[in-house]
This record gives C-alpha cells, sequence and structure tokens, in this order.
C-alpha cells in the first residue's frame, strides 16, 4: 500500500515562505532605498557646501591679488575628489573665471540666473543629475562659487546596496525553502501514515496498513491519531444492515 | 686626573678645527654639490601624450650640458641631470619634486614642463625655502611661477603666455580679425593663455568670442568635432589653441574637416615639430596643406632655422655632434626625435643661461649664493639678439615673441601678417 502525500500542507507552507521572503526583501528595499538616498543627497549636499565654503574662502586672496591659473588649479584638485563632477567660478557680472567642464560650460548653465548662497537640483542633457551649491566669495563682492555633485552616483550607490541585498536575500531564501521543505517533509511524513493507517482501517483492511503499522508506536501526535483510529476500529458499533442489504 | 683633562682638551681642540670642515662637507653633501658633480633635478613628461615636450626639452639642454663636461665642467664638477617623468600629472610632478629635494638632494630644479605641474609645486618651494631651493627656467608661460607669492622661488628665461597671446591678439585685430574664440586644455596652463587672450582683447575694446575646452591627455586619435562645432557656432574670424600637440593637432584636423576655415593659432608651448608632424604624415602635399596652411604658432626662442644668430648656429653643432637621447630607464613609449626643434633649442638656451649662473657661484657654490649670482646677469650675451638680464623684481629673462607659419615641412618666421590672413 502506497502512503498517501499530504500536498496541500506543503504547498500552503512553500507559499507562506514565498510570501513571507518576498515582504521582507520588498520592505526592507524600499527603506534601504530611501535610507541611503536620504542620507547620500545629505551627506553630497554637505560635501559640497563645505568644498564650495573652502573654495570660496581661498579664492579671496587669489582673485584679488593673483592670476586666475592659481584659481584654476585650485577648482581642479577638487574635482578630482570622487563625486565632485564640476566646478565653476563667476564674477560678479556672472563671467566665467574659471571652470572644469569639458567641452564647454553647457548653455542651461551659462543661461541660467546667478545663484548664491543656494543649493539646487541641475539636470544636464548628456551629463546627467547634479546637486549644485553656491556659496559666494567675500559676500559675493568678487564672485561666487559653485559646486556639483552626480546624483547619479547616489543611484549607482542605492542600485550597488540593493545588489547586495537581493543577493543575501537570494541565498537565505534557497536556505530557507530547502530547510522549510525538509521540516515540512519531516513533518508531513507520520500524518501522511496516520492517514494511510486510517484509510486502510476505514475499508476494514486492517493487514493492508501493516507497511504503516510503525506509526502506532510514535509518541507525537501522528501516533496519538493513528491509535486513535485503531481503537475506534476494534471497538466501532457492529454493522447495522442497510436497507439496500449492504453493510 | 690632569692626563683626563689634557685629553678633552685635545679632543675639543681637533673637534674644533676639524668641525667647519665637517659642517662643510654635510652641506655640500647634501645639496647636490661634490667635489666633482653639481647635481640638477629635473621633472618632465617623459611618456604620455606629451611626451615629446620633456624629450626635445631634455636633449636641447643635454646637448650643451655633455659640451661643458665633455670640456670639463664647471670648476671641475661635471653637470648631471637627476630626471624623473611625470607624465605632465601633477601629483607625479610633485612627488618627483619631494624626491629630488628630500631624497636625491639636488642642488637645484631646473626644465620643469608644464603649468599644471609647476603650479602645484611651487608651495613646496615656499615650504622649503629656508633650503634656498630654486627652480630654474620651467617650460611654462605661466603666471605663478611669475608673480607672489612664489615668483620668489622661480627663474624664467622665456616670455610669458600673457606676452605671447597678447602678440597673437594684437596682430589678428591689426588685420581685421576681431573675432577671437578660445580653445583651451581645461586646467592651469589652459586658464593662463586664457586670461592672456581675454586680457589683450579687452585693451582693444573685445571681449572673447566663444570658447571650448578638451581634458589634458587627449590624444591625436580623439575626436573634437564637438569643440569646433561649439567654435563654429559663434563665428569667430581666429582662433587661439592654448593646448599640447596632440589636441591641438586633433582640432586643427577637426576644424578644417568641419569647414572652420579661420586662422589657428598655438602659444609657444604647443610643440611645433609634433604638431606639425600629426598634420602631415601619411598625408599628401596637397592635404598636409590644407591642414597647416591656416596655422600661426607663436615661439619664445627664434628658428633654429636662422644660422645667423649665433647661438642657433652653436645649438645645431651641438645637437649635431652630442645628438643626446633620453636615459633609457625613462623610454616606456616610442618617440622619434626631431633633429632641430624649437624646444630643444629652448632647453639649449635655459642650459647655457644655467652654466653660466652656476660658473657665477665660484669654485665652492652654494644654494644660498644662486640669487646673488642670477641677479648679476646684466646684458649677458646669450648668443641671441636680445640681452638677458636679472634683477630683484625682474625674473624673466627673455621677452622677445616670434611668429611662425607652416612652410611645406617646417615652420618658418612669419614676416607679413596681411599677406598670409587678410
Amino acid at each position: 500500500m502506497q502512503v498517501i502525500k499530504v500536498q496541500k500542507l506543503f504547498q500552503k507552507t512553500l507559499f507562506g515562505v514565498f510570501a513571507l521572503f518576498g515582504f521582507i526583501g520588498v520592505s526592507t528595499s524600499i527603506l534601504l532605498i530611501y535610507t541611503v538616498d536620504s542620507y547620500l543627497t545629505e551627506e553630497y549636499e554637505t560635501n559640497s557646501a563645505g568644498i564650495a565654503q573652502s573654495i570660496a574662502d581661498s579664492s579671496v586672496d587669489i582673485l584679488l591679488n593673483r592670476d586666475l591659473s592659481a584659481l584654476q588649479s585650485l577648482i581642479d584638485q577638487f574635482v578630482e575628489i570622487q563625486g565632485i563632477s564640476y566646478v565653476y567660478i563667476t564674477d560678479e557680472t556672472g563671467e566665467f573665471l574659471a571652470h572644469t567642464f569639458v567641452p564647454g560650460v553647457p548653455d542651461q548653465i551659462r543661461n541660467s540666473e546667478p545663484a548664491t548662497n543656494s543649493t539646487i537640483q541641475r539636470q544636464l542633457p548628456g551629463m546627467g543629475d547634479f546637486v549644485e551649491v553656491s556659496r559666494p566669495i567675500l559676500a559675493g563682492v568678487p564672485g561666487d562659487v559653485h559646486v556639483a555633485m552626480d546624483t547619479g552616483n547616489i543611484a549607482l550607490h542605492v542600485q550597488r546596496a540593493i545588489g547586495r541585498q537581493v543577493y543575501l536575500i537570494s541565498i537565505v531564501f534557497v536556505v530557507g525553502v530547502l530547510a522549510a521543505v525538509w521540516l515540512v517533509s519531516l513533518a508531513s511524513r507520520p500524518i501522511g501514515e496516520a492517514l494511510t493507517y486510517a484509510v486502510a482501517l476505514a475499508r476494514g483492511e486492517e493487514e493492508q496498513a501493516a507497511p504503516v503499522a510503525g506509526i502506532l508506536a510514535r509518541k507525537d501526535e501522528a501516533g496519538q491519531l493513528a491509535r486513535l483510529f485503531l481503537h475506534f476500529y476494534r471497538h466501532r458499533a457492529p454493522s447495522t444492515p442497510s436497507t439496500d442489504g449492504t453493510a | 686626573m690632569m692626563r683626563d683633562r689634557r685629553s678633552l682638551i685635545s679632543a675639543g681642540i681637533a673637534g674644533g678645527l676639524t668641525w667647519p670642515w665637517l659642517r662643510t662637507l654635510a652641506e655640500t653633501a647634501d645639496s647636490g654639490i661634490t667635489d666633482t658633480e653639481v647635481t640638477l633635478g629635473m621633472s618632465a613628461a617623459f611618456s604620455g601624450p606629451s611626451r615629446g615636450l620633456g624629450i626635445e626639452l631634455y636633449r636641447g639642454a643635454s646637448a650643451y650640458f655633455d659640451d661643458v663636461n665633455y670640456n670639463g665642467g664647471i670648476s671641475g664638477r661635471r653637470i648631471s641631470l637627476k630626471i624623473y617623468d611625470d607624465g605632465y600629472q601633477p601629483d607625479a610632478s610633485v612627488n618627483n619634486t619631494m624626491q629630488l629635494m628630500l631624497e636625491d638632494r639636488v642642488f637645484l630644479l631646473f626644465g620643469y614642463v608644464g603649468t599644471p605641474t609647476v603650479t602645484r609645486v611651487l608651495p613646496l618651494l615656499k615650504k622649503f625655502q629656508d633650503q634656498s631651493v630654486f627652480l630654474f627656467f620651467p617650460f611654462t608661460g605661466a603666471q605663478p611661477q611669475r608673480e607672489p607669492p612664489y615668483g620668489d622661488f622661480a627663474f624664467n628665461l622665456r616670455a610669458s603666455y600673457l606676452q605671447e597671446t597678447a602678440g597673437l591678439v594684437d596682430n589678428f585685430v591689426r588685420i581685421g580679425r576681431r573675432r577671437i574664440a578660445v580653445f583651451y586644455q581645461a586646467d592651469a596652463y589652459g586658464r593662463s593663455g586664457w586670461v592672456g587672450v581675454r586680457t589683450a582683447l579687452a585693451r582693444h575694446g573685445e571681449r572673447i568670442a566663444g570658447e571650448a575646452t578638451y581634458s589634458r591627455g587627449t590624444q591625436f586619435t580623439a575626436t573634437l568635432r564637438p569643440q569646433v562645432e561649439i567654435l563654429q557656432a559663434v563665428q569667430p574670424d581666429a582662433v587661439i589653441c592654448v593646448g599640447a600637440y596632440a589636441a591641438c593637432a586633433a582640432f586643427a584636423r577637426d576644424a578644417v574637416d568641419l569647414g572652420l576655415e579661420v586662422p589657428i593659432a598655438n602659444v609657444s608651448f604647443v610643440g611645433s615639430e609634433n604638431l606639425l608632424a600629426l598634420l602631415t604624415e601619411g598625408r599628401d602635399r596637397a592635404d598636409s596643406e590644407r591642414y597647416t596652411r591656416l596655422l600661426v604658432n607663436s615661439q619664445v626662442v627664434p628658428s633654429y632655422e636662422d644660422t645667423s644668430i649665433p647661438a642657433v648656429l652653436e645649438y645645431r653643432e651641438f645637437m649635431q655632434r652630442y645628438n643626446p637621447a633620453v636615459p633609457a630607464e625613462l623610454v616606456t613609449e616610442s618617440y622619434t626625435p626631431f633633429d632641430h626643434s624649437f624646444v630643444s633649442l629652448e632647453g639649449f638656451l635655459d642650459a647655457k643661461l644655467m652654466v653660466e649662473i652656476l660658473r657665477r657661484l665660484g669654485d665652492e657654490p652654494a644654494r644660498a649664493d644662486l640669487e646673488q649670482a642670477v641677479f648679476s646677469l646684466e646684458d649677458f650675451d646669450l648668443g641671441l639678439s636680445e640681452r638677458v638680464s636679472f634683477a630683484d623684481g625682474r625674473r624673466q629673462g627673455l621677452q622677445q615673441v616670434f611668429y611662425t607659419v607652416v612652410d611645406g615641412d617646417r615652420f618658418v618666421t612669419l614676416n607679413d601678417w596681411d599677406e598670409r590672413f587678410s
């Protein structure tokens, strides 16, 4: 006699595991995106502001006393810092005194209103999205410093963080599914045996249930259930003939 | 007890007598001077797209130093060049300078190449000003080594970019080409030239018509069409390029290809022969002429073809006699040197003046006396039409700028701007 498999329980458990991991994955990813994005945006803005202020402070002497190549050399050093996309310095008339653009100052920036002491988001076609911080040099009299960081880097960082998390969750998921399959099969096997035993008794074929009779020796609930079926079978009322003559 | 005291006195006397000698030895040994050698430190581009500049400058300088060494050196000391390759990169230049100053302990720094490199090195010279380390004759016309706060730590031979660009602008304006655009390297060098053009145009009541930039290290194989298109949009009468030969040649090529048919000027740093080679190699005569006929390059030394100039004659003779090669350990990329070039002529003149300064230091050279030795140069005859003078507040030896155009396969002196470009 073949042991009956407990398919429904198996499916529901696996579905539960899938649903749980899905929920964990999606919710932690949303939280991660929000946290990394807001943290990095704040970090970029703070860094840009710090660098812009630093250049503004260093530029006063250069603008008033020295050649603009010294100013260019100064901003070139900052562009080598990872994350800084461009730096430019304008004078009080809006003329670009030094900048790091190649092949030239983008029209969107050249034609935009002069900004002082502000933080703006810029979208430059062909270049990307940027957060641009402006700081005045000596109260804006000689000019302003503008420092921009590529927010595309933030998206990149978020993607990397999400990628790492998906990788981790995938590993945990596979391990979880294997564990769930093993545990469910461990739990469902005696239930299946008890069910097989009960079906055999119901058919009045106690000797047919011999392959799964080991279930009676189990101390757990499946064993108790099997013993209960056996008890009912042995102490069942004598069968009453039915009206159509069948037992 | 008495004996001990005598020993102590004897030791004291001996020490007192030998200490000044030991001190002098320590000082001279530490400052790049020995009884047989004076060591100069050089950091320049020997690799990368601008390697031609470092190599040519080195070859010109070496030709003169080789001759001095061949004839016994200076006061019996041969001149030795300690060289490092910086690839025209500022950080490498700073590291090389630290090595030269602190580890190699050279007597002085000589023949550095480039504005972005030199401007980064200048603060180091200020930091070590108590050791009187000076930079002699850098291959750049930028202002930072000519002005406070770092001007006191460098001596220049060549004319400045302000003088070169002013001359170009003045000549263009004179022949009616007033709308002048600038194509420049996006760094301190490019900005230096940009400032020169802007300042010169302002004197004529004009502004820069348009500008486009490129990144340092751009190769000739790169396309510079976006830059050409930016400048084409402002319809300039002329373009002044402030860059290195690979990028400037690529710009000139793309400008001609896109129909920007205006004079294209380059300043001396470009490396004229390398520029010309890139534009003409592998092309027939007509094609070569198409790409080069509108070029005009400013130079800070006279034409090396003009053998009526004594220094040029000497330069050609020494280049032929010694034909210096770059040390093998610095050769990482192929390069075919030119027999003669404006850059190597400049290196030659730098070395000639350097030797004169070292001679003026006498038999016991000391760094502390270098400044005085330079300032003693007054109307010194370097073999050019212009005499060289230095003084406190005058740290640039030559002021003259020359203009050259392409004639066949070489640059020749431009005598008539109207005839060429009107």
